[in-house]
């Protein structure tokens, strides 16, 4: 198990060096997505796999999508179709490909292995522990959280607002949107 | 430990806020009415503030993570009552503002919850989460009027710089934890007892980084004159008063619970701070030709004196804070709710310009007036109750023998005198024929002009007969350390 998080360790500290490293936003997001699944590996290897997979739905799921569907949305001009064909190229699939059959092969390893259930150090926290802390003694800290988030999604909906006058915003955004563009 | 009844009882004042920023939300999804959600903010804010009255009797007890004691009870007061000024100027300033003007007191209302949280907080999950839910709805608030350059430059300035402080919060917090495996104070402090590692003390310091920056402590001021003078009024008021008050609180609750401050070099970098905070304040202050950055500087000026007490942090440190807080709180209300009156109601840019303020004496002598009080309480003059502060703040200087910090108070206090005398001078001149802002003609009719006026009162009824708020204190203070 300690080799399993030495070399999910290492593996994120060599996909965040490439995320700072690359120029190109897609790119970086490649080895973002890498570190971040190879951060939910060393969480198993702690003994927490419920932060694990939370890690892997979350981060690595919804999250990344959502910003490789932007950046990708957000390259609309003529020379796509060439971004697209250069974004393919061997040198740039490599070095997360590589990253990730490591962390593939940890995992095959440890399933393979039979030890699943061991961790590095401590015992293994479940699903059920997690929950049980959060909605008992921590039941106000996931409350004031819903409270944060309400402040963030009210804050970004004021400022991202297009048209001033009130009661007509829906309208008026697209042709804001226009003036905009 | 699990949530009980009682639990709940003592945790309503946070529950109330919380409660009224849910209905403020569903209301601004009904129907918007400016009017109508500034009472309801008003009404669930002043059901929190009595809600205390009822707490005041189940203190001090121990929640899950959170402490309910005199030192929070006090600051809840404070932050409650810089709420309700807050939202009664910010319904004379954004009485014509073009566009939604509802979201600001939903915003004002988590804000308040989260520093009420973060005032009470014993753990440093909800020491976190108090700060962030403190800091965000302030983005937003400060870059309300966001077609204004200036106010969205502040909101996203004060973003960016925070978030990069938080990470340091955060840091320092996964240093303590990897040291210690705790995340409450208590455990903490048992952990951290003897002689603590090189881990724990970076973790210290990298928190004390992240708190400090908040508090606008020197090395980490730059950020505050721009955020004042760019946020619309209202906004520039909360953060100055009850966000300030907040995070030092939890800075208090920390130094009296944690001993790596009490000893050492992380002690020394504190001091330094505090008399460099004193004098960078006041320093730069003195060249300002607008009101909100010239109070930004001196409220940096401030928060140095106030960390002489944190330093000392033995005595009377917790009651001259306390007092010097609700001195603080007052004073800056004041002042920061006059630059808000002229302002309103909201066209463009905030007047807070010198030479708006040439001669308004002679359009609004009352107006002036209670500019003139908090100016004065600032600078520390008898019969204001910024004389009472400082008084008490260099009496305890003078008791430990802390040359050093004394020194850097009163030559401070000097430095400040001059450019609060600068603004009064300005006050009184005959009016120039300037472009100018005023306020409206019949301000002392709305809300916002009767918490100014109550402010000024309450200034110099403290300055001459202080008894009653020391008395306060005092008993909030037992409490505290008990």
């Amino acid at each position: 198990m300690e080799i399993a998080f030495y070399l999910s360790g290492l593996v994120a500290v060599l996909a965040t060096l490439g995320v700072i490293t690359n120029t190109n936003p897609v790119h970086a997001l490649l080895y973002l997505i890498v570190s971040l699944i190879a951060v939910a590996l060393v969480f198993c290897a702690l003994g927490a796999p419920f932060a694990g997979a939370l890690e892997v739905i979350v981060y690595a799921g919804a999250i990344m999508v959502l910003f490789v569907f932007v950046v990708m949305m957000l390259n609309l001009s003529d020379t796509v179709e060439a971004q697209e064909r250069a974004w393919l190229k061997p040198r740039i699939w490599l070095g997360p490909s590589v990253l990730s059959g490591v962390l593939l092969l940890t995992l095959i390893a440890i399933l393979w292995l039979g030890d699943g259930g061991r961790v590095i150090e401590g015992e293994t926290l479940t699903a059920k522990a997690v929950g049980s802390i959060l909605f008992g003694p921590w039941l106000l800290v996931v409350e004031l959280a819903a409270m944060l988030l309400l402040a963030a999604l009210v804050t970004a909906s004021h400022v991202g607002r297009l048209s001033s006058p009130a009661g007509s915003a829906g309208r008026r955004e697209p042709d804001a949107r226009k003036e905009a563009s | 430990m699990m949530l009980t009844t009682t639990h709940l009882l003592a945790l309503m004042p946070i529950l109330l806020v919380c409660a009224t920023a849910l209905v403020v939300m569903l209301g601004i999804a009904w129907q918007r009415h400016h009017t109508a959600v500034a009472v309801v903010t008003v009404a669930g804010l002043s059901l929190a503030l009595l809600s205390l009255i009822a707490v005041w009797g189940l203190a001090p007890l121990a929640t899950p993570m959170l402490a309910i004691d005199g030192l929070s009870l006090f600051a809840a007061t404070l932050i409650l009552m810089a709420a309700l000024a807050c939202t009664a100027l910010g319904h004379a300033y954004l009485a014509h503002h073009q566009g939604p003007r509802e979201e600001f007191y939903l915003l004002l209302l988590c804000a308040t919850a989260g520093g009420m949280v973060l005032a009470a907080s014993t753990h440093l999950a909800t020491l976190f989460l108090g700060l962030e839910l403190l800091s965000m709805p302030l983005y937003g608030m400060l870059a309300y009027t966001y077609r204004e350059r200036r106010s969205l430059e502040a909101g996203i300035k004060y973003l960016v710089l925070s978030a990069a402080a938080t990470a340091t919060l955060l840091f320092g917090m996964a240093l303590l934890y990897a040291e210690t495996g705790r995340l409450d104070f208590a455990g903490l402090t048992a952990s951290l007892a003897g002689s603590p590692g090189v881990w724990s003390l970076a973790g210290a310091g990298l928190m004390l980084a992240g708190l400090g920056f908040k508090l606008s402590v020197v090395p980490f001021h730059l950020w505050t004159p721009d955020v004042y003078e760019g946020g619309p009024g209202p906004a520039a008021t909360f953060l100055a008063t009850a966000s300030k008050v907040a995070v030092f609180v939890v800075l208090l609750r920390l130094m009296l619970a944690a001993p790596v401050f009490g000893e050492g070099w992380l002690h020394g970098v504190l001091a330094v701070m505090a008399v460099l905070t004193m004098l960078v304040g006041n320093l730069l202050a003195l060249t300002q030709a607008n009101l909100k950055r010239l109070l930004g500087y001196s409220s940096i000026a401030h928060f140095g004196y106030l960390l002489t007490a944190l330093v000392i942090g033995e005595g009377l440190a917790v009651e001259a804070s306390g007092i010097y807080l609700v001195v603080y709180l007052c004073t800056t209300l004041a002042a920061f709710g006059v630059v808000t009156l002229v302002s309103s109601p909201y066209h463009g840019e905030d007047a807070a310009v010198l030479h708006h303020y040439r001669g308004l004496f002679w359009r609004r002598p009352y107006l002036t007036a209670v500019l003139t009080v908090a100016l004065l309480s600032l600078a520390g003059i008898p019969f204001t109750a910024g004389f009472i502060g400082k008084f008490y703040i260099i009496a305890l200087g003078v008791e430990a023998g802390r040359w050093w910090l004394v020194g850097g108070v009163i030559a401070g206090s000097a430095i400040g005198l001059f450019y609060y005398l600068r603004v009064m001078v300005t006050l009184y001149l005959t009016e120039a024929g300037m472009q100018r802002r005023d306020a409206p003609a019949n301000w002392g009719m709305s809300a916002g002009g009767i918490v100014v006026l109550g402010m000024a009162v309450l200034i110099v009824v403290l300055g001459i007969y202080p008894a009653p708020m020391i008395d306060w204190v005092q008993a909030l203070g037992m409490t505290a350390t008990g």
